[in-house]
């Protein structure tokens, strides 16, 4: 019987989900992810204190999953490239989720540092190839493989010219989580906006933009959103307005936010910042939503 | 140029020393008070962690007595503080002020840099300059040991506070190393002749956390005083010191004292997060076993590293045996209830000494890590 490896639906999850979960299957594993983010998913991850709200869910998963799988998949990404950091939270989860749930499963939890060449991530292939039996060449090639399925090439889209265009910023995380985020996304596109998120800016431009700010952002995940949200501002025309969807106790946003808050002000573009935490009211962010649209221009010249 | 920097603590007679012997005018910002608090909260972003709002409400009221040139720290990650001088800058500009900012990242040619932009006058003036600072840093790390074990033993406490002022302006005033040396030295003779009260045996108990909240009493509601005053004995684990050590002269023994701790962190947290997190946690384990009485965790609300150690920590108290308080700050937390909280942490650490919990340890002689945790001069050891 191939063991079941546990695939939190939180954080990383929402950009390397789709290579993990190939991985694994090709190592002779089940990867087995958690379903979509409920409220009981929230509740059940509060018991970590005074963290953000994507940390809180991605522990709810973890726990979810916990009596049903064999080992749980909770790599340590500590960075992804030279001189880039993940924030220290995401640094922390395995550490985190040993001290919150003692008798959980074993964890798969390899470390992955970039910040000095690719062979801590060659390692930590191999390890968690080896943690399954395999060898390390057969690891590599799975990995190999897995990437190539899964990678998705960047396609320019074009959204409906007559609307007026509003570019969301956040974390895949919050964004692509419908709990978490409220489904702003889809509210935003019921009120009749397009909305434009990262994937529709080309990753070369987005890295050109943020490279261009006084200082390196060192936190990968917000170097990224910041050089989106920067490419779109400096696009002609610029969009109609801009929404920072965060998260409360984000500590790297809490900074980035207030770069692009400045810099959308000094090209006039609206700036709407909307911190999320599991007490926030649909009631009051439609009404903060609907406010914001509404003062935008229908149709530029 | 009339230059300012960021309070932490004491580190301004240590700037003040260095900056003048530059030849560079010095003009701190006044004490961190309620209105520091007020003034920077209200231009940072509102969830910004605390020592990001109060330092900049220290450039605010410095810019506007007269300073023109900000010195401080820059930084690469994972924590926040890196990123602090480039958002202050420009909430700083877009308030109108003209200023110019030195921004000293943590690598040598970056201080060098800063060096050059300080000594217009040439670089002469740069040895004697850093030997006058790292004696007064020195100096006022052994002021403040003396005091934190002097306070609990004392019949007054207000009579050791007195005298680790004056002992703190006579640093201030030294005008050469011996000078600053002396202060420090005529602290300790002082204090030995201040009468010793009759109170219990005073209690040990370790400081960990995130290093500004630990060391500038503006915002952490004066927390080593008070429990002093309770007769607590603290051992902060963070001192100036370490700090420059650490971080800028990155010497060998502050480095071996940073080993030994990741390497007690390491069954509970496995890897470096940013910050000072990893030596909460260490520190806390090490003390578990050094016959501390208990540990009491500071952090700006917020704080990442510290979050996660604070998520922690339980366990490591549960392992190590003792207890542990965890304290967060931020520019609403109100004196009073964190002093309800420190007393009914130390009735419980009363309680527990008096049922006999430590006895097992409680032998310094055997147990204790000179060089870890400064209980310099109580140590059999020196
Ligand atoms: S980047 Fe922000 S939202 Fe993401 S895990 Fe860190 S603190 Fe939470």
């Amino acid at each position: 019987m191939p063991p079941t490896v546990g695939i939190p639906r939180g954080l990383l999850y929402h950009y390397y989900g789709d290579i993990w979960s190939a991985f694994f299957r090709r190592l002779g594993a089940i990867p087995a992810v958690s379903p979509e983010t409920t409220r009981a998913v929230i509740e059940a991850g509060n018991c970590i204190d005074e963290v953000c709200l994507p940390v809180k869910a991605f522990f709810g998963h973890a726990r979810a999953l916990a009596d049903k799988v064999d080992l749980l998949f909770l790599p340590r990404v500590v960075s992804v490239a030279a001189g880039h950091y993940s924030c220290p939270k995401i640094i922390g989860l395995p550490d985190i989720m040993r001290a919150a749930f003692p008798g959980g499963p074993p964890l798969i939890a390899p470390t992955v540092d970039l910040r000095t060449g690719r062979g801590s991530l060659l390692r930590a292939i191999t390890g968690v190839g080896g943690t399954l039996g395999r060898s390390p060449l057969y690891s590599l090639y799975a990995w190999q493989r897995a990437w190539r399925e899964c990678r998705r090439p960047y396609t320019a889209a074009v959204g409906a010219a007559d609307l007026p265009r509003v570019a969301l910023v956040g974390h895949p995380y919050i964004l692509r989580d419908r709990q978490i985020s409220m489904d702003v996304t889809g509210k935003l596109a019921a009120m009749g906006v397009d909305v434009l998120t990262a994937d529709r800016v080309d990753p070369r431009a987005a890295d050109q933009a943020a490279a261009a700010l006084p200082k390196n952002i060192f936190w990968h995940y917000c170097r990224r959103l910041a050089g989106a949200a920067l490419a779109f501002l400096g696009a002609s025309p610029p969009p109609a307005g801009m929404i920072f969807l965060t998260s409360f106790a984000c500590g790297p946003d809490s900074l980035v936010g207030e770069q692009l808050r400045r810099q959308a002000g000094h090209r006039g573009v609206p700036f709407l910042l909307l911190a999320l935490d599991e007490h926030t009211a649909e009631a009051g962010l439609v009404t903060r939503l609907e406010a914001f649209t509404d003062m935008l221009p229908r149709r530029r010249p | 140029m009339i230059v300012t920097f960021p309070h932490m603590g004491t580190l301004h007679i240590v700037l003040k020393a260095l900056l003048t012997a530059l030849g560079v005018r010095a003009a701190p910002p006044p004490p961190v008070s309620k209105t520091t608090l007020e003034i920077g909260a209200r231009y940072s972003p509102e969830t910004a962690c605390l020592p990001f709002k109060t330092t900049l409400g220290n450039f605010i009221q410095a810019l506007g007595a007269g300073a023109d040139t900000i010195l401080t720290c820059g930084g690469e990650g994972p924590c926040r503080l890196g990123y602090y001088a480039t958002v202050q800058r420009d909430i700083l500009r877009d308030l109108g002020y003209k200023f110019a900012m030195i921004v000293i990242e943590p690598d040598i040619a970056s201080v060098w840099q800063a060096l050059r932009r300080l000594t217009p006058g040439g670089l002469r003036p740069v040895w004697p300059a850093f030997r006058l600072a790292g004696a007064k840093l020195r100096a006022l790390d052994a002021i403040e040991q003396t005091a934190c074990r002097a306070r609990p033993r004392a019949a007054v406490t207000a009579a050791v506070d007195a005298a680790r002022l004056s002992a703190l302006a006579a640093v201030d005033a030294a005008a050469t190393p011996a000078a600053a040396a002396g202060a420090a030295a005529a602290l300790l003779r002082r204090l030995e002749t201040l009468p010793v009260g009759d109170g219990p045996e005073p209690l040990r108990v370790g400081l960990v956390g995130e290093i500004y909240v630990m060391l500038e009493c503006g915002v952490n509601g004066d927390l080593v005083r008070r429990l002093g005053q309770m007769g607590v004995e603290v051992h902060p684990t963070m001192l100036l010191g370490d700090y420059v050590g650490a971080h800028i002269l990155r010497d060998r023994a502050a480095l071996r004292r940073s080993a030994a701790v990741v390497a007690a962190a390491a069954p509970f947290l496995g890897h470096y997060v940013g910050g000072h997190g990893i030596k909460s946690v260490g520190h806390t384990a090490a003390m578990g076993q050094t016959g501390f009485d208990g540990i009491i965790h500071v952090f700006p609300f917020t704080c990442m590293p510290e979050v996660i150690a604070k998520n922690i920590l339980p366990g490591v108290s549960e392992k190590a045996g003792i207890p542990v308080l965890s304290l967060a700050f931020d520019e609403q937390t109100g004196e009073a209830g964190t002093v309800t909280r420190l007393e009914a942490f130390v009735d419980l650490l009363r309680y527990r000494s008096r049922k006999g919990f430590l006895q097992a340890s409680k032998n310094p002689a055997k147990n204790c890590e000179c060089d870890q945790y400064h209980c310099w001069p109580s140590c059999p050891r020196i």
